[in-house]
């Protein structure tokens, strides 16, 4: 029944994604209209790609570090991918690609600083390391980022951040064609992994003697959930809340085993995005916000509430 | 006891008296005096002979105002007119360069009121270089700079007529309307969509072309939006702001193509140097505008 | 005896990465089925550290450790966890659970990667509760279990791993009387009635005493006896071991150790 609830809430996002806008399309006009194929369409789909890469990556994160609170963006990724776009603009790289590839670049170069911090400890990767150099990189990159800021000029870079903040006016099919080739791999093997991520919520030790390989599980989830968020980051900018809140609401409904809880992240944290989306355009309109700041300010309310169950149980 | 304090209570009004003649104005009340946009009083003790233009605006009007002879320093964009490029350079001016414009020896240095200037300007007072903070941002602001810069540099009649003839210009009434004003959008960023609204230097130049600004509705000088809104308002051109002809990158995607004027490649480029800010030759930049409208297909 | 050796541990010393000198020196132990064996010593003395080395989380510097006669670390976790069945000290849990979930998650070891939860994990489950005592406790949430209840469940979690071995580590730690002899019960019951092994460590002597079929003692990482209870735990051997004045006097038969006040004589 649930799921037939969270199905039909996917599809109605969709629509409401495709009706909505602010040219004030007649009904009639829709199938043939550019502005819904060329535009709404490929916007709708990639926000709802991009809300479910992040459900999914904060949700496997979030089992990683046994930390309720982490966000995929806790471990530096954000920094990385805001100095990569920051750079590719003071650089003047030529090209529509230039801003996304360096921030992807920016994303995965921060994640293997992490990681290679992460394993200091010894051969074995350290959850609570992940998030004190998620911390550290993620200040690190934004302290160059700022030294960047302050040399080059300042109009395009405010542009930047604009960017950085998220949103998804950039959406175009091959965005979305890109995503839909390159999400697959990193979302299955983190739904692979989806009883040992059970198992990991008890302990390292426990989970070992449970059957789980921790070692080869904590590398392969936190290297995929990375990519993903990376992916995400690169395509849409940083969107914030979406895989810290969505992981909590799904469990709240549908407990805590991942091979429940990792499809419904995916097709919560596609829903919320999407509105999240369809606000922004709708809200202030004719202007836009970024949808980042929708979230954030969606998301609030909604983890107070979160935090206030989470206390009371 | 009594006695004391009130000798100390007198001594420290009068040291306080002091500090306050101390910091108050130098000039006898015949040096020109104006108060800027930061609301200080500048007052000089004579008209400035050793002028920083820290804006290429600024460096026109003071060239326009028949000044230009008494600049010892610019900045790297000052490029109009060309006898500007004969003056030597401080930098490109964001943020100023405190010491390469206390090297020229300045005795008035003309600064752009934003919160970076206003830091450079408190340490050039305090070197004890005379600095003036004017506001440029919209084309009214045109005149009281111009204004204010005569009379800074006993310029004051050219000074005058120069905002005349900017006050004239933002008074007048549009030139004759064509019946269909053709429409624009100008668009200064690709992603996010970043355009500019009402208020705007930009947004006037094109009322004062003849032209419709379609997002003349939003009242902030520049705003985000998305490109179905730019599509459904169906601007006839796009302008951009650039000193080449090569269309912008984005011209070939997809999704920008639902525009129109994109498709079918209606850009109009605007440099930067006539268009990017208020200045002496905004007459000159309405013409300009009014003429690539009429001119390109 | 003929019995096939579940657990062996032949002169094994170990030592972890950044360890100063060696966790385990030389410690042997042969454990088959249908056998209680109980570890005993004072802390540090390395009781965890021989769960470890026997389970081949720890590299071992000299010696064998084999399970079902093959080296220890040649086994996969998976296949280890389908034999073994371990209670560690600690455990954490993140979010809310219940306990049939909790018991269910023993039978991870068994489940195919795309393979559901078939009709067989789900009566193992509750045959696990049934033996443990805890049916009753099945749709309880786990935060509202008092200590012995939880420790029974977790038990119960060991045991629908249909394991051959169960590794206890202090599982009575934090338990009352009543709770402490329960459990101590339910796990000879197991071990009588279904024939498993089990390795219990334990820091109370006595009742490892009275339950053990053997006993290993140890001390700084060396083994300080091994064998029936009633050989191990002499008075020399303890005082030495624990560093304090004992008596030992029988009780049906097994030694219990009663510490002695520092006011008395040594002797």
């Amino acid at each position: 029944m649930k799921y037939v609830v969270l199905a039909g809430a996917a599809l109605a996002t969709l629509a409401a994604a495709l009706l909505v806008g602010p040219a004030n399309l007649p009904l009639a006009d829709l199938p043939g209209s550019a502005i819904v194929w060329q535009l709404r369409l490929p916007r709708a789909v990639l926000a709802f790609l991009v809300g479910g890469a992040l459900g999914v990556a904060g949700t496997s994160l979030q089992a990683l570090v046994r930390n309720p609170l982490a966000d995929p963006f806790l471990l530096g990724l954000s920094g990385g991918a805001g100095l990569g776009a920051v750079a590719a603009i003071a650089l003047h790289l030529p090209g529509p690609w230039a801003l996304p590839l360096a921030a992807f670049v920016g994303a995965v170069g921060a994640m293997a600083l992490v990681y290679r911090l992460g394993l200091m400890g010894g051969a074995e990767l350290d959850p609570r390391i992940l998030l004190l150099g998620g911390v550290a990189v993620g200040a690190f990159a934004a302290a160059i980022t700022t030294a960047l800021v302050s040399l080059a000029q300042a109009t395009e870079l405010r542009n930047a951040f604009l960017w950085l903040w998220g949103g998804f006016s950039g959406a175009s099919w091959t965005t979305v064609l890109v995503m839909l080739a390159y999400a697959p791999l990193p979302l299955g093997v983190l739904v692979a992994s989806a009883r040992p991520l059970d198992l990991l919520a008890l302990g390292e030790e426990p989970a070992q003697y449970l059957g789980a390989d921790v070692r080869r599980l904590k590398r392969v989830v936190y290297l995929a959930a990375s990519l993903l968020t990376a992916a995400a980051v690169a395509v849409a900018g940083v969107i914030g809340f979406v895989g810290l809140v969505v992981p909590h609401l799904c469990r709240l409904v549908w407990g805590r085993l991942h091979r429940t809880l990792l499809p419904t992240a995916f097709l919560t944290g596609g829903i919320l995005l999407a509105a999240a989306d369809t606000l922004a355009r709708t809200v202030v309109a004719p202007r836009e916000l970024p949808v980042g700041i929708v979230t954030a300010l969606l998301g609030v309310p909604v983890f107070a509430f979160l935090l206030r169950r989470w206390t009371v149980s | 006891m009594r006695r004391w304090t009130v000798r100390t209570h007198l001594a420290g009004l009068v040291a306080l008296a002091a500090v306050a003649c101390a910091r108050g104005e130098h000039a006898p009340a015949a040096g020109p005096a104006v108060t800027d946009d930061a609301g200080r009083r500048v007052a000089l003790a004579v008209p400035a002979r050793r002028i920083v233009s820290l804006l290429p605006s600024f460096t026109e009007i003071l060239f326009a105002i028949g000044a230009g002879h008494r600049l010892v320093g610019r900045t790297a964009w000052c490029d109009y007119p060309p006898a500007a490029l004969a003056v030597p350079s401080v930098g490109d001016g964001i943020p100023p360069n405190v010491e390469a414009v206390a090297a020229r020896r300045p005795d008035l240095v003309v600064l752009y009121r934003s919160g970076q200037n206003a830091t450079a300007a408190e340490q050039l007072e305090r070197l004890g270089i005379r600095t003036v903070l004017l506001d440029l941002n919209r084309l009214e602001e045109l005149a009281p700079a111009a204004r204010r810069l005569g009379v800074l540099t006993g310029r004051t009649a050219a000074g005058d007529s120069l905002a005349r003839a900017m006050d004239s210009l933002v008074s007048q009434s549009p030139q004759s309307p064509t019946p269909s004003p053709e429409s624009l959008v100008f668009l200064v960023w690709d992603n996010p969509p970043i355009v500019i609204g009402a208020g705007s230097y930009l947004d006037r130049l094109a009322g004062l072309a003849g032209a419709r600004n379609v997002f003349h509705d939003i009242a902030a000088p520049s705003a985000q939006v998305s490109i179905e809104t730019i599509a459904a308002r169906n601007p006839d051109f796009i302008a951009v702001l650039s000193d080449t002809a090569a269309p912008p990158r984005y011209a070939g995607r997809p999704e920008w193509r639902v525009v129109p004027a994109v498709r079918k490649r209606r850009f109009l480029f605007l440099p930067g140097g006539l268009f990017g800010r208020p200045g002496p030759r905004a007459r000159e930049a309405v013409r300009e505008l009014r003429r690539r409208l009429e001119t390109t297909p | 005896m003929d019995r096939e050796l579940i657990v062996a541990l032949r002169g094994v010393t170990c030592r972890y990465p950044d360890a100063a000198r060696d966790n385990l020196v030389s410690v042997s132990l042969e454990l088959p089925a249908g056998e209680l064996h109980a570890v005993l010593g004072p802390n540090g003395s390395g009781k965890t550290t021989l769960v470890r080395a026997a389970l081949g989380l720890v590299p071992l510097v000299a010696g064998e450790a084999e399970i079902l006669g093959r080296p220890a670390h040649t086994w996969s976790r998976r296949a280890l966890a389908r034999l073994v069945g371990v209670l560690p000290q600690r455990e954490d849990n993140l979010f809310p659970q219940r306990v049939r979930e909790t018991v269910l998650l023993g039978r991870y070891p068994h489940l195919s990667l795309f393979g559901g939860v078939g009709a067989t994990d789900r009566a193992a489950v509750d045959g696990a509760l049934a033996a443990c005592d805890a049916a009753d406790l099945a749709d309880r949430w786990l935060w509202t279990l008092s200590g012995g209840e939880y420790q029974r469940v977790r038990l119960a979690r060991a045991l629908a791993q249909e394991p051959r071995l169960l590794v206890l580590d202090e599982p009575t730690a934090s338990l009352d009387l009543r709770h402490e002899m329960e459990l101590f019960e339910l796990v000879r019951t197991l071990v009588d009635a279904q024939g498993l092994g089990v390795l219990m460590i334990t820091h109370h002597v006595n009742l490892a005493a009275r339950f053990a079929d053997r006993v290993l003692l140890l001390s700084e990482g060396r083994p300080a006896g091994a064998g029936a209870p009633g050989g191990v735990l002499t008075r020399d051997t303890v005082e030495r071991v624990f560093a304090w004045p004992v008596s030992i006097a029988p009780f049906e038969g097994r030694p219990q150790m009663t510490p002695l006040r520092l006011r008395k004589e040594a002797r």
